[in-house]
This record gives C-alpha cells, structure tokens and sequence, in this order.
C-alpha cells in the first residue's frame, strides 16, 4: 500500500555555535503505508520538529526522510499537514478554505465544488460553507482544517495534535470522526499527541521518544478491537494495560527530566 | 465621563441609541459654535473671527454659486492621484522589503532618514522640480502618505503566521504566488490601518502644498482669501475642508469595515 514513510538516521540540529540545540538525533523508524502511528514524548523532545521533517517545512540536518523510497525534498501534496493551530486561511470562507489545495492543483471548478462538498460534508459542515474561520468554534476550525487537507487527496496526514486546544468531550467526538475517516479512506497517519489515552484509542502503533535529544525510546504495538464502541474500549482490561505501558515507557522519561 | 454616558445610553431602546449617540457626539462642536458667536464682536472684534452665521452665510454662497466645486474637485483629485500612488507603491515597498532582504536593505536608509521629516518642508523643492500646480500638489501627498502605508504593511508582511505559509506551501503553492496568494491577503487588515492613518494626513499635506505653490485648490481659496482680508471667506473654506476629510475618513472606515467581514 502506497504512503510509506521511511524514516533513516535522522538529525536535526538548530542554530550554530554556542546556540547549537540538537532537536533529534539518530532516528530511524518506519511507517506502513496505511498505518495510523501515533508520537508521544515529553514537551521539547522534538515531536513536532519530525512532523514538520516529515512535511518538508524544514530541511534535515543528516539522515533521510522517504515517501515510498523517494527521499523527500521539501513540501509535496503526496502529505497534508493538520496543525495544532487550524491555520485556517482567515480571508476565505470554510467553502473557499477547502478547495485551495484543488486550486493550486488546477481541478477545474466544477470538480473542485463536488470534491470540496464531499469533505465538507464528511466532517459534518454542510450549511457552513460560507462561514468564515472567525465564526466558528475551535472543534469546527479544525474539522475544516481536516477538510481541507483531505480534498487534496494526499496519501498521508501528518497531525500535529490537532485536538489539542479542544475540550474533551469535543476530542472525543474528533477523535472518533477522525478513526472513521481513517477507515474509509485508508490513509496513512502520522499523530503527535501529548495525550497517552489519545494515542492508544487512536492507533495501531505508538512511538515513544526520549526527552531531548528526541529519539526512537520504544515502540508500542495497539491491537484493540475496534468494532466496539468507545465505552468498551476505553473501559477495558486490555486498553488500560495498553495505556499502562506507553505511559510508563513514557514517565521513566518524564522522570530524568525532573532529576536532571 | 464617557463611559458613565454609554451606560445610561445603553439603557434606551435599540433605534434611540444610535440617535443620542450621535447628538452625544456632537454637542461639544455645538457648545464652541455658540460661545464662538457670543464671543464674536463682543470680546473679540468681528474682523479677525468673523461670527459662525457670517461664515454659514459665505458658505452657502460658494457652494450655491458653485464657486468652490471647481477648486473643491482639484484638490479631491491630487488627494486621489496621490494617494492612490502611496498605496500601490507604499503597499509593493512595504511586503517587498519584508519578504526580501536585499529590498530591506536597499530602502530601510532612505526610510528612516525621511521618517522625521515634515513631508510640507519638502514643498519648495518640489516647486524647484515640478513648478506650481497639481504635480506639486501630489509629490507632497504621495511622500506624506507613503510612511504609514509602508510601515503597517513591513509589519504586518513580516508578522505573517508561519503556519498560513505552510499550509499553502503543503498544498503546491510556490514561493512567487505566496506573496499575492497569502502574504498580501494576511496584509490587507493592517494595510487599512496604514490607509485609515494615511487619509488625514493626505488632507494635512495637501493644503499645506496648496497654500505655498497653487493656483488652484481649497488650500489656494483659504490663503487668497485671508489675504484679500476676507476672513468670513477663509473660515467658510476651511469649514469645507474640514467637512469634506471627515467624510472622506468615515466613508474610507465603512469600507474598510466592508472588505474586512472576514476578521
């Protein structure tokens, strides 16, 4: 299945001189295509600095980042960023918001209208087209943000926790719109989060990095039935031992933070 | 003081409010008209502040004669010409210099060397290049009105969210269209800040450089006026000026707020 990344001892150093931070070192790891894989790491361990790697935005100070074995270079439409801060585009309407991607691909108007109806409509926005970001709630900006990287069909989503600034009952029902989006549009996903709960009723594999430099701490494999309803996942044996795991993998790091 | 009026206008009815603002807004101007023509020929002789119903009176006849339209057109058409000019190149100066540094570098000297000067001091040089009249007239508004045009949109080209840029560069937008695509949209808020400031000073600018080097224009009718000793002439022209930029103002911020439903 096509959206492999593949990810090969990675470094990211910023600045120069005495100001030099290495933001991560030495990382390898791969995702399949089709995965959903969340990142979990203690605040500073470099998470969204992958993420943004992975994007393009920034460049990689040694090592390799590919998408099914072409090495990246820079942004691509074959990944679609969802920010943690909607970067909505203030001055277009949700509608306008959405077709952009299908604009700068010149899809011709009348294909870029159904397919920007069909995402809009999949995230649950219909009567909002011509609302502009300023005039809706955070869960409906990010709903957009979703959109509008879906209607540009890019093979993986790269997520920078996109439910973040939500309150929980609205990432709950996120995080289940976005399960189902997964299912019916096999996508990959990559998913920085700093939430343990999200990251295991979210996906089927977990990274765990180190506190900085970030690196490869552990991985954790989720193999949840998902055909049941959120109260019986999250209510179950095997969903807290899932989540026991990561968040001790986790706490060992949070752990030398606090005795450093 | 102001904020204990608002309150009591809140507690009126809706269409009212609007109304006892208004009237609220206006009752100092009222105050000074009537001690102006108390004072007038009283405490101070009618030569020099000639009384608000003699200006009124002058006023009416400039504009029924229709005397001031032709002068009142030309001075609305270097405001235009100049303004317009300082926006399109004050906005192209403002992003260029904040998205490319040899732009910066090139222009940020003669900025901060002209920031502290008064545009009007500039007018005899401007006679000395351009001669009396209407290109004068416009130099002088262009470079009054260019600095806050040029600053509010450095700033806000500069500022632009770092994340509104990737979002477009993700989804295939290349480095030249960011500018007209992202950049300059994320820029008109501030660059109607810019020309909101602008608009008063272009009116500022422009009877300045009518008093000193025109045959024509409001500023030209004010200075002949007083010279001629007609001073009942010279307020009722001042009057129009005045009225004339406060409409130019409010109308500009209506349709400031117009473009800008979207923030």
């Amino acid at each position: 299945m096509d959206g492999r990344v593949t990810i090969s001892e990675l470094e990211k150093v910023y600045g120069e001189g005495p100001e030099r931070t290495k933001a991560i070192e030495d990382l390898s790891f791969e995702v399949e295509g089709g995965e959903f894989v969340s990142v979990v790491g203690p605040s500073g361990c470099g998470k969204s600095t992958l993420l943004y790697l992975i994007a393009g935005f920034l460049d990689t100070t040694s090592g390799t980042i590919a998408v099914d074995d072409t090495p990246i270079s820079g942004p691509g439409t074959d990944r679609g960023v969802v920010f943690q801060d909607y970067a909505l585009f203030p001055w277009r309407t949700v509608f306008e918001n959405v077709t952009y991607g299908l604009e700068e691909n010149d899809i011709p108007k009348e294909e870029r209208q159904s397919i920007a109806q069909k995402y809009i409509d999949l995230v649950d926005l219909d009567g909002f087209e011509d609302k502009y970001p300023k005039e809706l709630s955070g869960g409906m900006k990010q709903r957009v943000g979703i959109a509008r990287t879906l209607a540009y069909e890019p093979k993986i989503l790269l997520m920078d926790e996109p439910f973040g600034a939500l309150d929980q009952p609205l990432r709950e029902a996120l995080q289940d719109q976005l399960r189902d989006i997964w299912d019916d549009l096999g996508k990959t996903i990559v998913f920085i989060t700093h939430d343990v709960e999200e990251a295991v009723y979210l996906s089927e594999r977990v990274l765990i990095m180190t506190r900085h430099p970030g690196t490869r701490k552990s991985v954790a494999e989720i193999d949840l039935d998902r055909s049941r309803t959120r109260e019986e996942i999250v209510t179950s044996d095997e969903f807290a031992q899932y989540k026991n795991s990561v968040w001790r993998s986790l706490h060992e790091e949070t752990q030398t933070e606090v005795t450093l | 003081m102001r904020h204990a009026t608002s309150q009591r206008i809140e507690a009126l009815p809706a269409p009212v409010q609007g109304i006892a603002q208004t009237i609220l807004d206006w009752i100092p101007l009222g105050i000074v008209v009537v001690l102006w023509e108390l004072v007038s020929g009283t405490v101070v002789a009618e030569s020099i502040l000639p009384p608000p119903t003699a200006v009124s009176s002058l006023l009416v006849e400039l504009v029924v004669t229709g005397e001031v339209f032709s002068h009142l057109f030309i001075s609305l058409f270097r405001i235009a010409v100049g303004l317009g000019l300082s926006i399109l190149i004050g906005v192209l100066l403002g992003i260029g210099m904040a998205r490319s540094d040899p732009v910066e570098d090139f222009f940020d000297i003669f900025l901060s060397m002209t920031y502290p000067i008064p545009k009007t001091a500039l007018v005899p040089l401007a006679i000395l290049w351009l001669g009396v009249g209407t290109e004068t007239a416009i130099l002088i508004v262009f470079l009054a009105c260019l600095l806050p045009i040029v600053l509010n949109a450095y700033n806000a080209a500069n500022d632009v969210n770092q994340s509104l840029v990737w979002a477009a560069q993700m989804m295939g937008t290349d480095e030249r269209s960011m500018l007209y695509k992202v950049v300059f949209p994320a820029t008109i808020p501030e660059i109607m800040t810019g020309v909101r400031q602008a608009v008063p000073i272009a009116f500022v600018a422009l009877v300045s450089a009518e008093l000193i080097a025109s045959n024509q224009g409001i500023g030209y009718l004010i200075l002949t006026s007083g010279q001629i000793g007609n001073y009942p002439r010279m307020f009722a022209n001042i009057v129009i000026i005045s009225a004339v930029a406060f409409v130019a103002v409010r109308g500009f911020e209506e349709v400031r707020n117009r473009v800008l439903v979207w923030t």
